[in-house]
């Protein structure tokens, strides 16, 4: 079995079936983890799987002034949260022949035309909350940016490239490109994006139902059905593909298979889980252990984001990191 | 002789921490006295050779015993001084009278051993320990001005003294670049060394040592402290502040000087010290003209006088720094004297407002007329000391090819002087109002007020040789050598 | 092995200088110097404060263990052995001793303009840190040469601590953390430091933070705040 070579196609297949299909899992064990923390027994493992086909069972409703934007935004965002897995390091080491077709800022982009359509489909259904949620998501999205931009900027001058692959692979190559400072301020600012686009705390409650403090979870408020389905999915799939972003480029890209054999792949997808599970553990514990802040205060949060990523730049251009 | 020094003033400290106020009182007068009388014991010596104690750790040359000579003679008048303003119960309390004796002699002892440690980082610890003890005597009165000027001081005092901790570190750094990079940081070796300091860190160090020192030595902009430090501390920490502390700071830069004109030539350093001296000169003469705080206005006035010394260092005669070291003595002897007025005027009026102040010649007998002289005196008025030395000042400024400075500190000079004779004529030499008693406070206050006049009038009209020798020599450690 | 690793490599070829182990860790440690003093500029209660000056007092300790292990310089162990008793266990001790009766206020610390704007403008001074020391071009022989720049970032920043926040705890604060990013400085420029000279440094800066702490009591006695901005009597 070791032998068999997979074609990189069929890498690449299994790239999108693994966020397709086990980004619910990575979900529900949170949830469930999160349960635990709190003293409660936590909902089933596999609950999000459950929510998802009654969900699709269900009718959608459309509001009567809604556009065809309403429906296209879910289904565009879904779209897009398939494609990104194909320019990360998901489950190889190596680039596959689709890997190259973005570098990082790509992925954002594509990742930022998903948040985008779900925001417009929320406007476009004329409910309050849903509108509130969906400027709200911008106007924090549009803060963050600049985190981002400066830690693709970092990305770019240790690796004189801002493909994902080669800044994992660096990192990888020794313990002290690993330990380099600017490496591990650029992994933290990443975190504060990943906790800031994932919807948690300190920025927002995820599991909250106070509509006053919602950013993103407000924007699903008018979809239903198949829709919502779709929606929830798609923001499972955009956690784990987040998950991997940080795990796999920047804080642990170990546990990658070095090469298409079907073993190596294989186990690739089980120790992938076991690592986004881990992520979410320590994500679970923050939600915990801190409050969220108040909206006026997300600010702060996203100064110190920047801070981080623009440190990381500082202490590279001055040779030292 | 300097291990005295040092001992003398420690342990009037520690003895009038545990004894009460007659004791304290007499210990600090017996230790200003022998600190001032060993202080000038040291002049002759130090005119011919350098003084050294403890391992080398204590060492005089002229520069320094220039600078002794003033702390200690102010630590005389003003024990003197204190005995009388303070009278036999200070503050209403033992507690009270025994920090603040125990205070002022450790404040004393920290700007004495200042002026004769060894290397500049000792230096820096001494001015630091300055800061500390000073801010507390600040802070003693315990009203809301002095808790405001005591946090003030000691901030910024601290912040700027953090800058000169940072020179400090990177004027050691340039000296390892000649003296390897573990070497004691005696005066000697760097002096020796400095020809070859790489000029850039010299450089910074220079520059930050000014800016850290100068924020303690009242240099306009890093000054902001200073007004509300002097006017709201007891009077007889006010004179040692104005007339030792910023003496003994500008000495720590004058340490850097010598090492920055050894390594970068003598054009940068005198520049920078040029604009600060300016820059607090022209302020300090617009401020003093608007003062209505009898305090403050002196405070205006240290800071117009050490604007001066500034400016006097900049230029390249060597009579100049013979008269920026003159200036440094005469300065101290004449601010502590307008202090000693002023402390007596406040005791009488019970006020620092100047509106409020009417007749004071007619109702102080002694101290009235003798802070007038005082105030003359300030204003660089003939036979007095600062006449000679800021006369010298100019004369070095005009043989400068930038004359232009020299006649522009004539004229903020003239500035500051209509400033401080407009005060004397309102308050001092007014009518006087009705009812006023004549008398003066205590006649302690008159005694240490006479000892500076005189100490003066000796500085403006006839310098005794061996102190001439002295300040030549020490304008000699302070001039070019490349 | 495919792509890759072997696409990367000839990439690589432009990107600076990857820094050994030992001066990443070290330079990774100075840079938690730096972060924590941000912290400081958030913090907005009384203990938090003291305890972030006692984390980065612990960096900076750290630090010195760094450097007497790389270079073998056993007075450092000594420097750091006293650093770490004093800046880490006694000052944060003896500053929440003196503030103890004042410490149970809540949101007292404050600044004069909002979180986020600190944090950008301190980054900016920062940043001008950074290239100010860069410029001059120093090398050490003890730490990375851009641990300096950290070192002149964290004493732009404890300014900006001292000015921009407007109590008495963060002021202070903010003068020992000075303190600390000139120790920093003085670790790359002057690490072999006669231990004496150190020392006294170190106890100066003890009887530094007792008058801190009595005259931030002092304040709080008559004004019954740790607020700054009711000092405003003295002017002209």
């Amino acid at each position: 079995m070791s032998g068999t070579q997979l074609l990189p196609a069929e890498v690449q297949v299994l790239q999108d079936l693994t966020v397709l299909v086990l980004a619910p899992l990575v979900s529900g064990a949170i949830a469930h983890l999160e349960g635990r923390l709190q003293g409660r027994r936590g909902p089933r493992i596999l609950q999000p799987y459950y929510d998802l086909a009654k969900l699709f069972r269900k009718e959608t409703l459309v509001p009567e002034d809604a556009t065809w934007v309403f429906l296209a935004g879910p289904v565009v965002a879904f779209m897009c949260y398939l494609v990104v897995p194909l320019l990360i390091p998901e489950l190889t080491t190596f680039a596959l022949p689709l890997g190259y077709m973005g570098d990082i800022l790509g992925g954002g982009f594509i990742l930022a035309l998903a948040s985008f359509s779900v925001a417009l489909a929320a406007a476009d259904s004329g409910g309050p909350y849903a509108q509130l949620g969906s400027s709200r998501a911008m106007t924090f999205g549009a803060l963050i940016e600049p985190s981002i931009l400066f830690v693709v900027f970092v990305v770019a001058i240790v690796t004189t490239t801002d493909l994902p692959y080669a800044e994992a692979a660096t990192a990888r190559s020794s313990l002290s490109q690993a330990i380099r400072p600017a490496h591990l301020l650029a992994a933290i600012a990443f975190f504060h994006v990943v906790l800031s686009d994932t919807g948690r705390i300190p920025v927002e409650t995820h599991t909250g139902t106070l509509e006053l403090g919602m950013i993103d979870e407000a924007r699903t408020f008018e979809h239903s059905g198949a829709a919502l389905a779709l929606l929830k999915w798609g923001s499972n799939m955009k956690q784990l593909i987040l998950y991997v972003l940080l795990m796999d480029v920047f804080a642990a890209p170990w546990g990658l298979a070095g090469s298409r054999q079907v073993g190596s792949v294989l186990l690739a997808i089980p120790i992938l889980v076991g690592k986004a599970i881990g992520l979410g553990a320590i994500f679970a514990v923050i939600d915990n252990s801190l409050s969220k802040l108040r909206l006026y205060k997300i600010t702060e949060f996203m100064a110190v984001a920047f801070l981080l990523a623009v440190l990381a730049l500082l202490v590279l251009y001055l040779g030292g990191g | 002789m300097l291990i005295a020094v040092l001992a003398v003033p420690l342990v009037a400290a520690l003895v009038s921490w545990r004894s009460r106020t007659r004791l304290a009182q007499a210990v600090t007068v017996a230790s200003g006295t022998a600190t001032c009388g060993l202080a000038l014991a040291l002049v002759g010596a130090a005119g011919s050779h350098v003084a050294r104690a403890l391992h080398g750790w204590l060492r005089a040359d002229a520069l320094s015993v220039v600078f002794l000579v003033a702390t200690a003679f102010l630590y005389a008048v003003t024990a003197v001084f204190t005995v009388g303003y303070m009278g036999p119960d200070p503050g209403g309390s033992l507690r009270y009278s025994r920090r603040f004796y125990a205070g002022l002699n450790l404040f004393a002892w920290a700007m004495v051993t200042a002026t004769i440690v060894n290397g500049l980082p000792l230096l820096w610890v001494a001015i630091e320990v300055t800061t500390v003890v000073s801010a507390l005597l600040v802070a003693i009165d315990d009203t809301d001005g002095a808790s405001e000027a005591a946090w003030k001081y000691v901030l910024i005092a601290s912040m700027g003294l953090g800058i000169a901790l940072l020179a400090t570190v990177v004027m050691y750094y340039a000296g390892s670049s000649q003296l390897g990079p573990a070497y004691q940081p005696f005066y000697e070796p760097l002096l020796g060394a400095a020809r070859h300091f790489p000029p850039q860190v010299t450089r910074l160090a220079y520059v930050l040592a000014v800016l850290g020192f100068g924020t303690k030595m009242g240099l306009v902009p890093v000054h902001t402290w200073l007004p509300d430090a002097h006017s709201e501390a007891p009077t007889p920490v006010s004179a040692l502040l104005s007339g030792s502390l910023l003496g003994v700071s500008f000495y720590a830069i004058l340490r850097y000087y010598q090492l920055a004109t050894r390594a970068l030539g003598p054009a940068f350093p005198r520049d920078v010290l040029l604009a600060f001296g300016v820059a607090s000169l022209v302020l300090a003469a617009l401020y003093l003209a608007s003062q209505r705080d009898l305090k403050r206005l002196l405070a205006y006035s240290s800071i117009e006088h050490m604007g001066i010394l500034a400016i006097g260092m900049s230029f390249a005669a060597p009579i100049a720094t013979f008269g920026v070291l003159l200036h440094v003595l005469a300065h101290a002897a004449a601010k502590a004297t307008a202090f000693f007025g002023a402390g007596s005027v406040v005791r009488k009026f019970h006020t620092k407002d100047m509106d409020q102040v009417r007749g004071g010649v007619g109702s102080l007998p002694w101290s009235g007329p003798l802070l007038v002289l005082a105030v003359l005196a300030l204003s660089a008025m003939p036979p007095f000391g600062i006449f000679r030395s800021e006369f010298m000042i100019v004369a070095g400024g005009l043989s400068d090819p930038r004359d232009a400075v020299a006649a522009a500190l004539v004229v903020l000079v003239t500035l500051a002087f209509l400033g401080l004779t407009w005060f004397a004529s309102q308050t001092m030499l007014s009518p006087d109002p009705e009812g006023l008693v004549t008398g003066e406070v205590s006649a302690w206050i008159p005694a240490a007020m006479l000892a500076g006049l005189g100490a003066l009038v000796v500085l403006g009209v006839h310098l005794p040789g061996q102190l001439a020798h002295l300040l030549t020599r020490a304008a000699g450690e302070l001039g070019t050598v490349r | 092995m495919v792509g890759g690793v072997a696409v990367v490599g000839p990439l690589m070829a432009g990107a600076p200088p990857v820094p050994s182990t030992f001066a990443g860790a070290a330079e990774a440690v100075a840079v938690a110097v730096l972060l924590t003093e941000f912290a400081m500029l958030r913090s907005a209660l009384l203990r938090p404060q003291v305890r972030l000056y006692a984390l980065q007092s612990l960096a900076v300790s750290t630090l010195a263990v760094v450097v007497a292990v790389s270079r073998h310089l056993g007075d450092l162990y000594v420097l750091a052995g006293v650093s770490f008793a004093l800046k880490v266990v006694v000052i944060p001790v003896v500053v929440t001793r003196l503030l103890r009766e004042t410490g149970d206020e809540l949101g007292t610390l404050r600044g004069r303009i909002g979180v986020a704007t600190m944090v950008l403008v301190a980054l900016a001074a920062s940043g001008f840190g950074f290239f100010a020391f860069d410029s001059l071009h120093i090398t050490s022989r003890s730490l990375p040469t851009s641990a300096l720049g950290v070192a002149g970032a964290t004493i732009l920043v404890a300014f900006l601590l001292v000015i921009l926040r407007t109590d008495v705890v963060s002021q202070a604060v903010g003068f020992f953390a000075l303190e600390n990013g000139i120790s920093v400085a003085s670790l790359v420029l002057a690490a072999s430091l006669p231990i004496i000279v150190e020392v006294a440094f170190l106890f100066d800066l003890l009887v530094a933070v007792v008058v801190f702490g009595l005259l931030a009591r002092v304040h709080h006695g008559r004004t019954r705040t740790l607020a700054t901005d009711v000092l405003g009597r003295l002017r002209g």
